[in-house]
């Protein structure tokens, strides 16, 4: 489903983009998700497809809107059943269906004061469902649950997506439920930045904009060097790396990134690949602390500060001790490299 | 004592009736911002600042013989229950719109906009969302309006002229006992305002108990 839309109120917003089975709209806050949402519900006016022109009460969608999103008097039955039409016994049959297919037949009688957050969360999901919407709309749906909450609401959404097979858009800030996705969007000043599979937006992003969105928290500023064997030489403050990549003129400013899960350790044991040989710098340990079940170390490489993220298996295997020295290796693949954003790259040049 | 309670508790139903009706939509209207709505507050909220005495001297004035009133369409409001009423509601209005206000203000708009998505119309949305989520909040308001109305003293003195049998009400009427030094009449008709004020209030405030918890759809821990 292709959505094209332009808004002018509350904020200027064009937008083109498509929503493919679960499609994660992400973006920081202010980017417009909530805008674009409203806009398609028919609670915001705005030009384009599809549905514009309908009022929200015509439109096949179910709405979520951020926060507290039940009818507080009504319970959760009362809820489901709000939107359905029929006699009383049908609608009643057909609310406790959707609430036992998310597992809340037990809370019917409940009112949302006496639910948890993601039991709210899951009501109001099966009460967007109970209309048959092509189409959900949810605002930020495990904003402020926790762990095992969100978990919850994301399997409703997926059982909303394959197993009715509503097409859901999703907006929302947590990696979890973006890279669970089958589709993603990323919004940013009003504008789609990008779309495509979680897996090339989050590993292959096209711009520093979205990789800043999605986990690369090592971007380093840069200058092209040279193209050499189908590679591309940057010179960087911690000396030159080299990648896979398309030639660019020398001399241009270009941001070097990787996630900080990408970056490896050399193990000293071992034989080292010798075409790795030009991306390996040794580094002090700045910091090497427990993250969860996750070891992150600070690395400090010659002007650089590199932020790293090991499972715990490679660390038991290294053993990484703050305040020693160690090889690491920024593997060519893992590289990404990005055009400087016009504000920063003048001073990401003159800092190289 | 009876004649002038009956029409104190007719003047506070009156009163009650009024305020509801024109407050509701005042306090509706006020939820939403525009120019000029602090000043047409401040205006509204005026009695709470306001001696009864001043209040009643511009009515009195205004629905007077010589007002603008008996001028323009010869009628006369002064010394007769409805200009009682016109005081007495004027003098409570703050109570009841402060109440409605914030019944309003609780409404959640998303609430609203979710209904809609929901393939509710304006009188479902009316009907089933505002209608249940507002009206302890109207009926607090109205009972407060009630409350105070029952109580007025001072404007009701000013516009209704204390005429035993016409205008006189149970505090007026207790007014008069006291200065007649009849203090044990005095002491009855007190004594029946003062149970009837606290059952007024503690209704009140049961209500509000129960507003508060049938709109609060956030944390359980609120």
């Amino acid at each position: 489903m292709e959505v094209v839309y332009r808004i002018r109120r509350p904020i200027v917003l064009a937008v083109r983009f498509q929503i493919q089975g679960f499609t994660a709209l992400l973006g920081p806050s202010g980017a417009g998700k909530t805008t674009v949402l409203k806009a398609l519900a028919g609670l915001l006016p705005g030009e384009g497809t599809p549905y514009a022109g309908l009022l929200p009460e015509r439109r096949p969608i179910g709405y979520l809107p951020q926060g507290h999103v039940l009818f507080p008097h009504l319970t959760a039955l009362g809820n489901v059943e709000f939107g359905l039409t029929g006699t009383a016994r049908e609608r009643r049959e057909r609310a406790l269906a959707l609430l036992e297919r998310f597992g809340l037949a037990a809370k019917a009688g409940r009112y949302p004061h006496q639910l948890s957050g993601g039991e709210r969360q899951r009501v109001a999901l099966a009460r967007a469902l109970a209309r048959e919407p092509e189409l959900l709309l949810l605002d930020e749906p495990t904003a402020n649950l926790d762990a095992p909450a969100r978990r919850g609401v994301l399997d409703a959404i997926l059982e909303a997506t394959e197993a009715f097979g509503v097409r859901a858009l999703v907006a929302t800030h947590d990696p979890e439920l973006a890279q669970a996705a089958d589709h993603v969007v990323v919004l940013h000043q009003g504008r789609v930045l990008e779309e495509g599979d979680p897996l090339t937006v989050y590993t292959r992003p096209k711009s520093l904009a979205v990789a800043r969105l999605t986990g690369f928290e090592n971007l380093f500023p840069g200058q092209v060097k040279e193209h050499r064997g189908g590679s591309l030489w940057v010179e960087t403050a911690a000396g030159r790396f080299y990648l896979p990549h398309p030639p660019l003129p020398p001399g241009s400013p270009v941001v070097l990134g990787i996630r900080p899960e990408e970056v490896l350790f050399v193990r000293e044991d071992r034989p080292l690949d010798p075409t790795l040989a030009p991306n390996v710098r040794p580094g002090q340990l700045l910091r090497v602390r427990p993250r969860g079940a996750q070891v992150a170390v600070r690395v400090a490489l010659r002007g650089l500060s590199l932020r790293v993220l090991l499972p715990r298996h490679v660390q038991d295997r290294l053993r990484l001790r703050q305040g020693e020295t160690r090889r690491v290796v920024l593997k060519p693949r893992y590289l990404q490299l990005f055009l400087p954003e016009e504000e920063d790259s003048p001073s990401s040049l003159s800092s190289s | 004592m009876i004649p002038a309670l009956l029409l104190s508790l007719k003047l506070a139903l009156a009163s009650a009736g009024l305020l509801l009706l024109t407050g509701t939509p005042l306090a509706y209207l006020l939820g939403r911002p525009f120019p000029g709505r602090r000043f047409l507050e401040s205006v509204l909220l005026l009695p709470l600042a306001l001696p009864p005495t001043v209040l009643g001297f511009y009515l009195l004035v205004g629905l007077g013989p010589e007002g603008p009133l008996a001028r323009t369409l010869g009628i006369s409001l002064a010394f007769s229950f409805p200009g009682m009423v016109i005081g007495a509601t004027l003098f409570s209005f703050p109570f009841a719109f402060t109440a409605y206000r914030e019944a309003f203000r609780a409404l959640d708009p998303e609430l609203l906009a979710t209904a809609r998505t929901l393939g509710a119309g304006p009188g479902r949305r009316f009907f089933r969302i505002v209608l249940p989520l507002v009206w302890p909040g109207l009926l607090s308001g109205t009972l407060l309006g009630f409350a105070h109305a029952l109580g007025e003293f001072g404007v009701v003195l000013m516009v209704g002229g204390n005429i035993p049998g016409k205008t006189q009400v149970a505090s007026t009427y207790i007014y008069d006992l006291v200065e007649g030094l009849d203090f044990a009449a005095a002491g009855r008709a007190s004594l029946a305002l003062l149970l009837i004020a606290f059952a007024l209030i503690f209704t009140v405030r049961s209500l509000e108990e129960r507003w508060k918890l049938s709109t609060a759809s956030g944390d359980r821990s609120s």
